[in-house]
């Protein structure tokens, strides 16, 4: 399954229709969207997706090619099986009690409460899915997670 | 402004209908005598009627409908557009901007709803936005792979005033052309196709699109390559030429497709490689060791075959490229060349005659015989549509016209008009079935209000014969909803809308009937009522790859 997984980032103009165009041509070509996040990106009026996709039946280059037709999207690079950074956010509310496994996991508290405590973790995928299991053993309250944000490294 | 901003596009024509959007367009119109305003008799003719017209000029075909069912009327002829990559310019009125998103009388996501059919769209919320979006959207529609482009103007931006601005020069970061030939590429795809024992080479609409003919015969004749075309790439290559290949594809001639299944090396031009040219994917050119795919969409290398060679490039200046390096030739060349001629004296097109009825080949025999290589051609969609592709004998290109991508039933008399409009000294004739003629038929209110010259051949089958066909070969005999009765007397209905008409029944009468039509001035249709039994051959069944293709029984 991962190796149907393709890992972009895209810089795209900042205008309305953008991620309607997007999503609307992984839609059509039978591809499916398994992470996303959004952000401005360093050039005023643009912003950075990174995306991770599943090309189905596709040729896993269709997508970059896809994507590189909208004439909102300036630049797309596949990270894919580059050596890079990715990180992912989870931000939960556990009961203050079973603080300390999460802790020990690395989790940071944002914020404390009579209904919970708040905290935070950011990793890699893996990473995160791991915290999210050991989450659902410590009776949550409320969870939510981001999608990835991806740079290659340098060398 | 936006009526200046087309003049100074260099529009001729406009097809368009008014609305409580776009009042503010019409209002100015009478103002600009220099826009030639058609008015259609539904929006999804003004769209077929650009199509034609940009078909057979080279120039964008322009619309105008009004907000919600106007504009969603034009759909169906942006999406037909779109699949052919045919340059359009579609502008449509949209509610004021202060109630966009509140469900306005007539207010529709209009840009929401052609995305996926346009190859680009603006919403134009403020007046400091048109003149460049304007001439981004001509840009954007006629360079590269050519396309439709949609513009929703919000009706107060088409009232508000503002200082007249010519654009600045065009300025689209993320609009990219594929320009230069990998000169590399060229070469190697060039010595590929001197040294295959057995090659073809495929050429589409891209051919047609690039005015890159001559390149393709020279290439053809250099590499001594047998080629055929697509459905949308007819002309591009003379089908009298010793070497033509005819059409191929699912449909295809069957000294075609013997070609393409045998080929070890396959060049495909400007063309899409869709399902309907390989049929059976996975059993399509199976002896091919190099696929060669020139075209001018880098999307398209891969999409649907994974050519060995690919050159992302424009057909004529990739063609260009490649035929200086066309050095010495396969010696097994010669054999292939006998090999291609004797399949071809196999598998000729052939139909048969033996009912008595009217056999449509014999009028389009008879049409083409008059139209001696110079009149435009515009097919419907269905059996006619094949018939007219398989009996052209045309040695140029760009006169045969069709809905190839999208098979748009209704497309022929809106474009072929369209087409008339463009080319007013070129002979027009429309070849329809019954029922995708009556899909549109309220346009013969142009054809006579503007004494258009088109002849109307319609073979009338009284069925969807397309759909009869299949059902019969391959959906178990069963004929369900595909007879069409209590369909108008065409006669009485082209003499309704104020054009003369006849009927022909008999292959006697063929000739005369042509004779009548090409003596009128002015409109004419032609009901021939075919045999009702008539098929398409050859066939390949659903499912199945080229090489099973049905032929016509032998008469
Ligand atoms: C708008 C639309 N609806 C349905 C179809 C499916 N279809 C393809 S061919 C065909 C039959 C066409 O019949 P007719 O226009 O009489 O032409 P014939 O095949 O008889 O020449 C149909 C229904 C289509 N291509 N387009």
């Amino acid at each position: 399954m991962s190796g149907q997984i393709r890992i972009l980032s895209v810089e795209v103009e900042d205008a309305p229709n953008t991620l309607t165009k997007i999503s609307g041509a992984i839609r059509r070509r039978g591809f499916h969207v398994r992470g996303i996040s959004v952000g401005p990106s360093r050039e005023p009026g643009r912003f950075r997706l990174t995306l991770q996709v599943d090309h189905g039946h596709a040729e896993a280059d269709q997508v970059r090619k896809q994507l590189e037709r909208l004439v909102e999207v300036l630049e797309v690079t596949d990270l894919t099986g580059d050596e890079v950074h990715s990180r992912e956010l989870v931000v939960a509310k556990v009961s203050a009690s079973e603080l300390e496994a999460l802790l020990r996991r690395g989790a940071k508290v944002i914020s404390t409460a009579a209904d919970g405590t708040t905290v935070e973790f950011s990793g890699e995928r893996d990473e995160v899915g791991a915290f999210v299991d050991e989450l659902a053993l410590h009776g949550i309250v409320d969870v939510a997670r981001s999608g990835p944000v991806v740079m290659r490294r340098t060398q | 402004m936006i009526l200046e901003a087309l003049e100074r596009e260099g529009v001729e024509y406009i097809f368009g209908y008014p609305g409580g959007a776009n009042l503010p367009l019409y209002q100015h119109l009478p103002e600009h005598p220099k826009l030639k305003h058609i008015l259609v008799r539904h929006e999804q003719g003004a769209a077929h009627m650009a199509d034609g017209y940009a078909r057979a000029s080279g120039r964008p075909g322009v619309v105008f409908a009004t907000s919600g069912p106007g504009a969603l009327n034009l759909v169906t002829g942006l999406c037909t557009a779109y699949m052919d990559s045919v340059p359009m310019v579609a502008i449509t009125g949209q509610v004021p901007s202060t109630v966009v998103g509140r469900d306005a009388f007539q207010e529709s996501d209009v840009i929401g709803a052609t995305s996926s059919v346009t190859k680009h769209s603006y919403l134009v919320t403020r007046i400091d936005q048109l003149p460049r979006v304007i001439h981004e959207a001509f840009h954007i529609a006629t360079t590269g792979r050519p396309g439709p482009v949609l513009v929703d103007i919000c009706r107060d931006v088409q009232q508000a005033d503002a200082e007249r601005v010519t654009p600045e020069r065009l300025a689209i970061p993320g609009y990219r052309l594929n320009g230069h030939v990998d000169l590399e590429g060229a070469r190697q795809a060039a010595e590929a196709l001197a040294g295959a024992e057995r090659p073809v080479i495929l050429a589409g609409h891209g051919v047609i699109l690039s005015h890159a003919e001559h390149q393709l015969q020279e290439l053809a004749e250099a590499a001594a390559a047998p080629t055929g075309t697509t459905l949308l790439g007819i002309g591009a290559f003379p089908v009298k030429h010793p070497l033509s290949l005819h059409m191929t594809g699912f449909m295809g001639t069957g000294w075609n497709l013997k070609a393409v299944q045998n080929a070890d090396v396959l060049m495909m031009v400007g063309m899409r490689v869709d399902d309907r040219v390989t049929a059976k994917l996975a059993g399509f050119a199976p002896k091919v060791k190099t696929f060669i795919h020139v075209d001018i969409d880098g999307s398209e290398m891969g999409k649907n075959v994974r050519p060995q060679i690919e050159l992302v490039a424009d057909a004529k200046q990739a063609m260009a490229a490649m035929l200086p390096h066309i050095g010495e030739l396969n010696p097994g060349r010669a054999a292939w060349l006998t090999q291609i001629d004797a399949w071809r004296e196999e598998h000729p097109l052939r139909f048969k005659r033996s009912n008595g009825r009217l056999q449509p080949q014999d009028v389009l025999i008879d049409m083409y015989r008059r139209a001696r290589s110079e009149a435009i051609v515009v097919a419907d969609v269905g059996q006619n549509q094949i018939w007219a592709a398989l009996w052209w004998n045309y040695d140029r290109p760009g006169l045969f016209i069709n809905s190839g991508g999208a098979g748009t039933m209704g497309y022929a008399l809106p474009a072929a008009l369209g087409a008339k409009f463009a080319r007013p000294d070129v002979p027009v004739w429309c070849v329809a079935g019954e029922g995708g003629f009556v899909m549109t038929a309220q346009e013969l209110s142009v054809a006579v209000e503007h004494q258009l010259d088109v002849k109307i051949v319609l073979l009338n089958n009284f069925s969807l014969g397309m759909v009869r066909q299949f059902q019969d070969d391959f959906y178990g005999g069963v004929r369900s909803q595909v007879e069409l009765t209590h369909m108008p007397d065409f006669v009485k209905l082209s003499e309704a809308y104020g054009m003369p008409a006849t009927r022909v029944e008999r292959f006697e009468d063929i000739a005369p009937a042509f004779d009548a039509a090409e003596r009128t001035k002015g409109p004419f249709l032609i009901d021939f009522r075919i045999d009702p039994e008539a098929n398409v051959y050859p066939i390949v069944p659903i499912g199945k790859t080229l090489n099973e293709f049905w032929e016509a029984p032998e008469s």
